[in-house]
Order: C-alpha cells, then structure tokens, then sequence
C-alpha cells in the first residue's frame, strides 16, 4: 500500500518535470535533453539534487565556479527559472544500481576504494560517503558523484585544488581536495566513473 | 511504588550525580598533549583469517553500519563511528582502543564493577536509542574484539612486539583490559601498569577550557547555522541518501536519547571542538563549541529511559545534575524532557 503510494507520487511528480521548462533547452544542447551529459562538452546532470544544481548555477552567476562556456550560459538563466530548470534535470532518471553501503567490507585493495569507504585519517580524510552517501549516490547539497564523467570528476577536484571552484561551507570540499595526489584523484574518478 | 521509586524515596535529593550508576558517565579528562604519542592502529587488512578474525571483521562492520540492528538494538538513525571518528581508530575521538584499557572500570560508590561489554550496552540503550544486546551475545563480543584487536595490535608495534594479536575467549573479550589477570606480551606487561593503560593519550573526547562567557543556545543557534546546518540540517535532522543516514541526526526522534553522554554540553563541546567540521576545514574557538554544543543538546530528543512514569522533575535530580537541558526550558518553551521521542521506535 506505502509503495503503491509512493510510486504514484513519484510518478506524478516526474510526468510533470518530464515537460521540459523552455529555459532548460539551452542546457540540454550541451548535456543532452535528459541531463545524462556529453563528455567531454558536459558532465552529466541529470539525478543531481534540484539544491544542488540551482545552487551552482548561482555559483557560476557569482564568479565561485569558474568555466569558460557555463559562466555566459548560467547568466542565461534567471529568476523563477533556475528552481524549473533545476527541477526538470534533478527529476530525470539515471541508471539504477544497488549502492555500496559503509562496512559490506573490511579491507579494500584499491586506493579509490579505500579513500571513498574509509578515508585515510593519518591526513584528516574523511570517507567521501561520510558526505555523498552510499556509492557516492549523493543527495541534498552534496552532488552524484556514481556514474559521473570521469574526466569531469578529475577536473573539478582539481578546481577545487586551485581554488577556481568555491562556494561549499567552510571550504570543506576544498580542504579535502587539498590534501590529494593527482594519483589519487585520477582513481577516485575513474572509481565512480564506472559506478552506474 | 515501583522497586526504583522506592530507591529514589529512599536517597531523596542528597544523591550526587557521582554516585549515580550513569552507563555513561565522563571519563577522566585530560587537555589533549600537542605532540602525544598515540597508539598507531594496525590496518585493517591484517585482521586474520578464522573464527577470531571473523569476529573482529563483525565488530568493525557493526561499528560503521550499526543499522544493521536496526528494530533490534537501535532505535535511532546513527551509527557507532558518527561519533568515534575512523571507525574507533582516531584518537581524541573516544577511540575503542582507549576504551578498552580503561574497562573493567570499578566503581566504589556503588561497588559495582562496570566490564567492557556492560559499557557498550549504554551504548546501545542510550547513544543508539535502543535496546542493549544480551550479555555475551555476538554484537557484543564482536565489538568487544575488534576493541581489543585494536587495543593489542596497538600496543604489540609501540612495544616491538611482532605476530599476530594474541586470541582470547569470548568470555574474557567481553571483560576489557584493565584488570591485572588481562594476558600480555611480556614487553607490554613490563612497560606500563594497569593504570596507566587505562589512561592513553587520546582517549575519551579531550577536555577543552571551561567558556569565557556562559555558554549560550542562542549565540550557538548562529554558530550552527553557519556552520553545522549545511551536512545536519536546518532542524537536524541529518540527511539521508538511498536512505541511509549518512549525515547523522543531533537531535529530534531519530538521534541520541536523554541519557547519552553526547546530550551533556561539555561532552558535546568537548567533541565538536576536537572533530568538527569532518574533515577540519574550518576550527571553532573554544567559546563557539561551547555555544554550538548548547544549541544541538537544547533540543526535544528521545526519552531518558530511565523514566519512571512522568517524573521527568525527579529523573532530572537524581540524574540530570550536570550541563544539559533536561528538565529545563529555555524562555517560554515546554520543558525538555515532557515532550521526548519514544525509545526503540520501528523505523518509519
């Protein structure tokens, strides 16, 4: 009976933002109409939070994210639209696939899988699904990182290195950034890359 | 009148919070020294094959997925290293290896011997909302092994002491190591007494100085919305993903109840100041933690399991006589305590 209910819901809920708002077709010429992204043009965004992806769009309105072709594009996009825009993408599907949950293992040969279960706490790294939640399927402020392009994973966390990505809380994306190899940020991407 | 009630008629208003038999009471604290020498864990890839092994790969997969339990011995949407950061294995974030030297732990006012299995079924009826696995059931010597893997395995590498951790029955795992019959590596044995095991560097959630300012709920409100309010919610209530918590709840129905020792305000400055933000992007002054500790254990959570019926005013004497809001109201709110979340609920 819930699940009935709840499927409904989920049901209507998605016909409706299935109808793509007009703003959202300049976005789609570059992520695809359904958000799942065109590497190496576009990450996928389809699935991320609705938070989430209008809180960047502001990011790039602000001058805290920084990229030469979303910088024009996010000005496009103002007002009542940026929540339709959001909204539309956040509702679209992504492939299905049974999250790996916290302590299914206690060891993990792979330094991804290591840093993305356990951190490593010798430098103050927290296990990124201590914030992006099981198989890093993401959730609220904090993005999808499963199934994610992995060239645009390796650039973002590299930004974040740099200091041309802001905007978090505190800086605490930046922090752990910080404290990552090129290595390690190359596994972590490919790691989620293949998460889907 | 109940056996209990009778107890409390019995020691009236002249009982001290010490004397209190409180599954989680404060540790003795010490500042945290700036270059101490903490016990380095082994990594977890060396726990060993077999029935041993087993049972410490139990305990740590417990320990980061203790919704495993859920309905059974948890009631809330927490998990053991929500608290003890790195899996029990940090220090200064009351790790397990600390804990577990510091067990049995001999109480003289009551002359009841507290083992370490009894410790974590506070855990469990209080931190975890719950309800405490029976003694010597497998969550409990699973936990109580993997503490003492960590503990041992420890101690071997600081003293030169090179093999695997030595295996003890269930029935002296589910003990702890402070006790002078606890079995050691002769180098281990020879380097330190029993006391002074029991009191590591990092252990417990170090002691930070006492506030300039009396701590405030209000001041800390703006602390937490700066600061804390974005992993934990604007009514923090945490946040859940594929429905697992994976940013936990601090107060509300489904977070720690009354009677865990993360509600007093010191246990919880203690542990804000040391832990927070993951990651320690940013570093409070010891006056926000202050602030902040107060706001999060300010809040309506569930029930003190102790109560007696709606004696929430009796139960805040006999065991509320520390720094925390139960049986108290702020301005013109209910009183904390009377409005409280029921223990051990079903998940919703």
């Amino acid at each position: 009976m819930l699940i009935g209910v709840t499927a409904l819901f989920l049901s209507s809920q998605a016909m409706a933002a299935n109808e793509m708002p007009p703003a959202a077709a300049l976005c789609g010429s570059c992520h695809g109409p359904t958000g799942m992204g065109i590497e190496p043009i576009a990450p996928r965004i389809a699935g991320l939070s609705s938070e989430y992806i209008a809180k960047q769009i502001h990011l790039f309105q602000q001058g805290d994210r920084q990229n030469p072709s979303m910088t024009p594009m996010a000005m496009t996009v103002q007002g009542e639209a940026i929540n339709q825009v959001a909204d539309y993408f956040a509702a679209q599907p992504v492939p299905a696939f049974i999250p790996v949950v916290r302590g299914s293992q206690t060891s993990y040969q792979s330094v991804a899988e290591t840093l993305v279960y356990q951190g490593d706490w010798q430098r103050t790294l927290p296990a990124c699904v201590s914030c992006h939640g099981p198989s890093g399927i993401g959730g609220g402020q904090f993005p999808r990182l499963a199934g994610q392009q992995a060239s645009y994973l390796k650039t973002q966390l590299m930004a974040w290195q740099s200091g041309t990505r802001k905007g978090d809380i505190d800086n605490m994306m930046g922090n752990i950034a910080s404290k990552l190899s090129q290595d390690e940020i190359a596994a972590l991407a490919d790691y989620f890359a293949k998460l889907k | 009148m109940t056996l209990s009630g009778l107890l409390f008629f019995a020691l009236g208003n002249n009982v001290q919070a010490g004397d209190l038999p409180d599954k989680q009471a404060e540790l003795k604290l010490a500042a945290p020294a700036p270059d101490a020498d903490y016990l380095k864990m082994r990594s977890l890839a060396t726990i060993p094959e077999g029935a041993f092994g087993e049972k410490v790969r139990l305990g740590y997969q417990l320990f980061v997925n203790t919704q495993q339990l859920r309905g059974q011995y948890v009631g809330n949407e927490l998990n053991c290293v929500n608290c003890h950061m790195d899996a029990g294995r940090r220090a200064n974030a009351s790790p397990l290896w600390a804990a577990y030297l510091a067990y049995p732990a001999y109480r003289k006012k009551n002359d009841k011997v507290n083992s370490y299995q009894e410790r974590i079924q506070g855990c469990f009826t209080y931190s975890m909302n719950g309800k405490a696995p029976e003694s010597g059931s497998e969550p409990l010597v699973a936990l109580s092994a993997y503490s003492y893997w960590l503990a041992m395995g420890g101690l071997m590498d600081k003293y030169g002491v090179t093999g695997a951790v030595p295996e003890l029955s269930d029935a002296d795992l589910l003990k702890g190591g402070k006790r002078e019959d606890f079995v050691l590596p002769e180098a281990i044995a020879k380097a330190m007494t029993v006391d002074e095991r029991a009191k590591l560097p990092g252990r417990g959630f170090p002691a930070i100085p006492k506030p300039e300012q009396a701590y405030s709920p209000a001041r800390g409100e703006r602390v937490y919305r700066a600061h804390c309010q974005s992993c934990h919610g604007e009514n923090g209530e945490g946040l859940a993903m594929g429905g697992v918590y994976s940013l936990p709840p601090l107060w509300g129905p489904n977070s720690f109840n009354w009677g865990a020792g993360m509600h007093r305000v010191n246990t919880a400055a203690n542990f804000i100041y040391e832990n927070m933000p993951l990651g320690k992007s940013v570093q409070l002054s010891h006056q926000e933690a202050w602030d902040v500790a107060a706001f999060v254990v300010s809040h309506e959570r569930p029930q003190d399991p102790r109560l007696e019926g709606d004696k929430v005013m009796e139960l805040s004497k006999r065991y509320h006589q520390h720094q925390g809001y139960y049986g108290k109201s702020l301005g013109e709110g209910a009183v904390l305590g009377t409005q409280s979340y029921p223990i051990n609920p079903a998940k919703q």
